[in-house]
C-alpha cells in the first residue's frame, strides 16, 4: 500500500510514478513529486519505480521564482 | 560608544498622520541636496489610480524627472512604498517594500519588490511612499522615526561601508534597547564603483539576535544610492498589531488571514518546503527540465547540480523562523550561520549568510560552471556585503567567462586572470576588485550592455557574437531561467517592462513543459494575464509566493490551476477588508493594468519604450553555436522539420542553425504582435489612445508624450 496526496492506494512490484498518475484525475500539469521526501521530475516519472510504504505529494505547479 | 559620528544637520518634528483603511494618505519627499523634508497630502486621484506601493513609485518619479533626467542627475528620485495591504502581521508575504528609480543599465524605471521591515515602518510613522531626490557632498544617514516622530538628517563620518557592519552598527545606535524596532537600508562599497549596486533592506532577528536582510537587488538601485551619497535611511516604529493598518473590516481581514497562514502551514510541509528550504528546491527541478543556466545558459542541465539543490542547502541553512515580515508564514528567508570565507577581508572569520535563493545558486553557482555549494555562500556573502546584485553578477561574469574561453577577451584584458568556466578564485577576486574600485572588476560592473561595448571597442572583440551571447534585454542581465523552448517566457523576458526579470511573468512550465498555450493568442492572453496579476503584489505590498507556490489541494481540479483563483478571492477579500473598497476577484486586474501601461509609458517618456527595445539575445531563442545545436540534435532537428517543415536531410549543422534561427526569431516578432494588440498596443508597443483613456491615464503630459510620437 502506497499514500499518494493522503489517500491509500494498492502498491504492486514495478510500479512507477508515471503509472500512478495515469491512475489520476487532473494531474496533466504535475512536473514533480515528492517520493518520501524527495524530488522526482517528469522526465523521470517512467522510470522511477516506487517502493511499499511509499508516501508521495504532488507538487504544486511549478511557478518559478 | 559608537566608532563612528552623527551630526544633526536637520530635524523635522511632525504630526504623524495616523493609518486609515491601509493608507497614510501622505508622501514623504527629503532633497538630499539641500536638506528640505516635505510631507505632502497624496492626491484621491493618485490613490484611486496608482494604488500604492509600485504605482504610488512611479507617479512620484513621473513628476520628479523629465525625459533627459539620467540615472545620476540630482532630480532621479528613489521612491520607496509598501502599499495599503503592507505591513499586516501574519498575512503570508504582508510586509514588502517596493523600490524604484531611473535605472543606471537601463535608462528606465527599474523596481524591485523586497522584504524586510522598512515600507512597513515607514508607513506606521506616517507615509505611503518616500522620495528621496538630489546629492548631497557629504556621506548622509536619514531617520525616520515614527515612535518619536522625528525626521532627521545626519552628517555621518567613520562609519563603515560593509553593509552587514553598518546596518548592524545603526541598528544597535537607534534603538539598543529594542533593536527590533529598527530597519536600515543600506548599500556597500562595490556600488561606488559599479552599476550594479542593490540594497539591503534589514530586519532584526531576535532569536538569532543579529541583523537579517533581504535585497532590492535589480537594476543598480544600490548605485543611485551610493552617488547621492546616502550612507543609509533608518526606520524606526515599536508595537505591531493586527490593527496597525486600521482595517475597515478588522474580522474579515483576521478570517482571511487565518485561512491564508493555515494554508500554508499545513501544505508547505508536503509541497515545495520553502519554510525549509526556500526556493532551492527549484535547483532540481529546472536541471531535471532543462532550465537550469549552465556555462552562460549554454545548456539547461548539469550532472552536477546535484551539488547546489535543495537536498545539500536543507542541511546547511541554520533552523529556526525565516520570515522576512511578523509572522509569515512561508518563512523562506534562509541563512547559514558561522560561514567562514576562503578569500577576502573575512577570510578566516565567521560569518552569517543571508540565503541563498534560487537566482544566487544558479547566477553564481552553475551559470558560471560552478557546483560548490560553499562557493555559491561566499559570493552571496560578498555580493550582500559589498552592496551587488547576484543576477546581474552571475549572468555579467558567465559573459565575461564565455568571451574568455572564445578568446574575445584574453589575459591581457582582464589583469593576467584566467576567467574561464569553473574558475572560483578569480569569480570571486572580480567583486573584491569592484569593492575596491579597481582593476577588471570595475569593467565588468558596468553590467554586459557597456561591456560589449568596450570589448569591441578596446579589445576588437567580434560585436555580433557579443550581441548572441550577452544576456541582457533593456541593459538589465537576464534572472536565471532558460527560455530558448519557452516562446512564451522569451516573451516574458523580453517584453517585461524594466527587463527580464522573471518576477513579471514565468511561463515555463505552462508553456513548455504543458503545452497549455500553443498558439499566439493563447501566449499573448498569458503575457496579458500573468504580468498584470503580478504587478497588483507590488501595487499592495505583498510577495507572490504565497499565491502560487504554495495551492489548495484541489487546486489541481481547476481548469487554469496555473491562476490560482482561490488564493486571487482571498487576496480580493484581504483587499476588500482592509481599505474598505469592495472588489472581486476579475477588478485585481483593471487596477495593475492602469499602472503597467503607466510604467510602459514611462519608458517611453524616457526615451525607450517601444518595439525596438524588446528585442532578445539570440542565446535565449535558439543554439548560437554548433555546439549548442549539437547537445540537443534531436529537439532542434525535429523542431525544423516537424514545425518549419524544413528538409534537412544532408544538410551542415551550421546551416540547421541559421535557419532554425530565421524561424525562431520570425516567431517571437510575431508574439510580439499578438501580444501588443492583446495589451492594446499600436504594432511599435505603445499603448494607444484608446487604452489610455480606457485606464483614466490620458494625463495632459501623456496625451502630449503619444502624440509627439505618432500615437493620436
Amino acid at each position: 500500500m502506497i499514500t499518494v496526496d493522503e489517500k491509500k492506494m494498492e502498491w504492486h512490484q514495478g510500479m512507477t510514478i508515471k503509472e500512478v498518475l495515469d491512475k489520476m484525475e487532473n494531474v496533466k500539469f504535475c512536473a514533480a513529486v515528492r517520493l518520501n521526501g524527495k524530488l522526482v521530475s517528469s522526465p523521470s516519472f517512467e522510470t522511477t519505480l516506487i517502493p511499499d510504504n511509499a508516501v508521495i505529494y504532488l507538487l504544486p505547479l511549478i511557478a518559478g521564482g | 560608544m559608537a566608532d563612528f559620528t552623527l551630526k544633526e544637520i536637520k530635524t523635522l518634528e511632525y504630526v504623524r498622520p495616523e493609518i486609515e483603511k491601509g493608507y497614510t494618505d501622505h508622501s514623504l519627499h527629503i532633497d538630499i541636496s539641500s536638506a528640505d523634508i516635505r510631507i505632502n497630502p497624496v492626491d484621491k486621484m493618485v490613490k484611486e489610480k496608482f494604488i500604492g506601493g509600485k504605482g504610488y513609485d512611479l507617479w512620484f518619479m513621473w513628476n520628479a524627472v523629465t525625459g533627459k533626467t539620467r540615472w545620476n542627475d540630482p532630480e532621479n528620485a528613489i521612491c520607496i512604498a509598501s502599499g495599503p495591504l503592507g505591513g499586516t502581521p501574519g498575512y503570508p508575504g504582508g510586509g514588502k517594500s517596493i523600490v524604484t528609480t531611473i535605472s543606471p543599465l537601463t535608462g528606465i524605471p527599474i523596481d524591485s519588490n523586497v522584504g524586510g521591515y522598512f515600507g512597513p515602518y515607514i508607513k506606521f510613522a506616517g507615509f505611503d511612499v518616500l522620495e528621496l531626490t538630489g546629492k548631497s557632498d557629504k556621506e548622509l544617514v536619514v531617520l525616520i522615526d515614527g515612535i518619536d516622530s522625528k525626521i532627521k538628517i545626519y552628517e555621518v563620518s567613520g562609519l563603515t561601508d560593509d553593509s552587514y557592519e553598518l546596518s548592524m552598527k545603526l541598528t544597535d545606535y537607534f534603538d539598543k534597547d529594542k533593536p527590533v524596532n529598527i530597519s536600515v537600508v543600506s548599500t556597500g562599497s562595490a556600488a561606488k564603483h559599479t552599476e550594479l549596486g542593490c540594497l539591503n533592506f534589514t530586519w532584526f532577528d531576535a532569536k538569532r539576535k543579529r541583523v537579517r536582510y533581504k535585497q532590492a537587488g535589480r537594476g543598480g538601485i544600490g548605485t543611485v544610492f551610493a552617488h547621492k551619497n546616502i550612507k543609509a535611511v533608518v526606520a524606526r516604529w515599536g508595537t505591531v498589531s493586527m490593527k496597525i493598518n486600521n482595517p475597515a473590516d478588522l474580522e474579515a481581514m483576521k478570517t482571511v488571514t487565518k485561512l491564508h497562514a493555515g494554508e500554508i502551514n499545513t501544505l508547505d510541509p508536503k509541497q515545495n518546503r520553502m519554510a525549509l528550504v526556500g526556493t532551492t528546491h527549484l535547483v532540481p527541478i529546472m536541471n531535471d527540465h532543462d532550465c537550469l543556466p549552465v556555462n552562460n545558459f549554454k545548456y539547461g542541465q548539469h550532472p552536477e547540480s546535484h551539488n547546489i539543490g535543495e537536498a545539500v542547502y536543507e542541511h546547511i541553512f541554520d533552523k529556526g523562523f525565516d520570515g522576512c515580515w511578523r509572522g509569515c508564514a512561508v518563512a523562506c528567508a534562509h541563512g547559514v550561520k558561522d560561514f567562514v570565507p576562503f578569500t577576502g577581508p573575512y577570510k578566516g572569520q565567521k560569518v552569517f549568510v543571508d540565503g541563498p535563493e534560487y537566482e544566487t545558486v544558479a547566477g553564481c553557482g552553475s551559470n558560471l560552471g560552478i557546483f560548490d555549494p560553499f562557493f555559491i555562500l561566499e559570493m552571496n556573502f560578498y555580493c550582500d556585503t559589498y552592496g551587488l546584485d547576484t543576477i546581474s553578477i552571475g549572468t555579467g561574469i558567465a559573459f565575461v567567462m564565455e568571451c574568455f574561453e572564445m578568446g574575445l577577451i584574453t589575459k591581457e584584458h582582464t589583469g593576467g586572470m584566467d576567467l574561464s568556466f569553473g574558475n572560483r578564485l578569480n569569480s570571486l577576486e572580480l567583486l573584491h576588485q569592484m569593492a575596491r574600485g579597481e582593476g577588471f572588476g570595475v569593467t565588468v560592473g558596468k553590467g554586459i550592455r557597456k561591456m560589449k561595448a568596450i570589448f569591441a571597442r578596446d579589445f576588437g572583440a567580434d560585436a555580433a557574437i557579443m550581441q548572441d551571447i550577452g544576456m541582457e534585454s533593456k541593459g538589465l542581465e537576464f534572472s536565471e531561467y532558460m527560455t530558448k523552448e519557452s516562446l512564451a517566457q522569451q516573451g516574458g523576458y523580453g517584453m517585461a517592462l524594466k527587463g527580464p526579470q522573471h518576477d513579471e511573468a514565468w511561463l515555463i512550465f505552462l508553456d513548455m513543459v504543458h503545452n497549455f498555450m500553443p498558439t499566439f493568442e493563447n501566449k499573448a492572453e498569458a503575457l496579458h494575464w500573468f504580468p498584470m496579476f503580478r504587478t497588483w503584489f507590488g501595487l499592495c505590498g505583498l510577495c507572490k509566493l504565497p499565491w502560487n507556490d504554495i495551492v489548495p489541494e484541489d487546486n489541481r481540479q481547476n481548469p487554469e490551476p496555473a491562476k490560482v483563483m482561490k488564493h486571487v478571492g482571498w487576496y480580493a477579500d484581504f483587499f476588500s477588508s482592509i481599505t474598505g473598497r469592495k472588489v472581486s476577484p476579475d477588478d485585481l486586474i483593471p487596477m495593475s493594468e492602469a499602472v503597467y501601461n503607466f510604467q510602459r509609458l514611462f519608458n517611453l517618456k524616457m526615451g525607450y519604450g517601444t518595439r525596438e527595445h524588446d528585442t532578445l539575445p539570440y542565446r535565449s531563442v535558439g543554439p548560437v553555436t554548433v555546439d549548442e545545436y549539437l547537445s540537443r540534435t534531436e529537439r532542434y532537428d525535429k523542431d525544423l522539420t516537424d514545425n518549419y517543415k524544413v528538409d534537412i536531410a544532408g544538410m551542415q549543422t551550421a546551416d540547421k542553425v541559421a535557419i532554425l534561427r530565421k524561424h525562431r526569431e520570425s516567431r517571437y516578432e510575431q508574439l510580439k504582435d499578438a501580444v501588443y494588440k492583446r495589451r492594446g498596443w499600436t504594432e511599435n508597443g505603445i499603448p494607444t489612445v484608446e487604452t489610455v483613456n480606457r485606464l483614466g491615464i490620458d494625463f495632459p503630459d501623456v496625451m502630449e508624450l503619444l502624440k509627439a510620437h505618432g500615437v493620436e
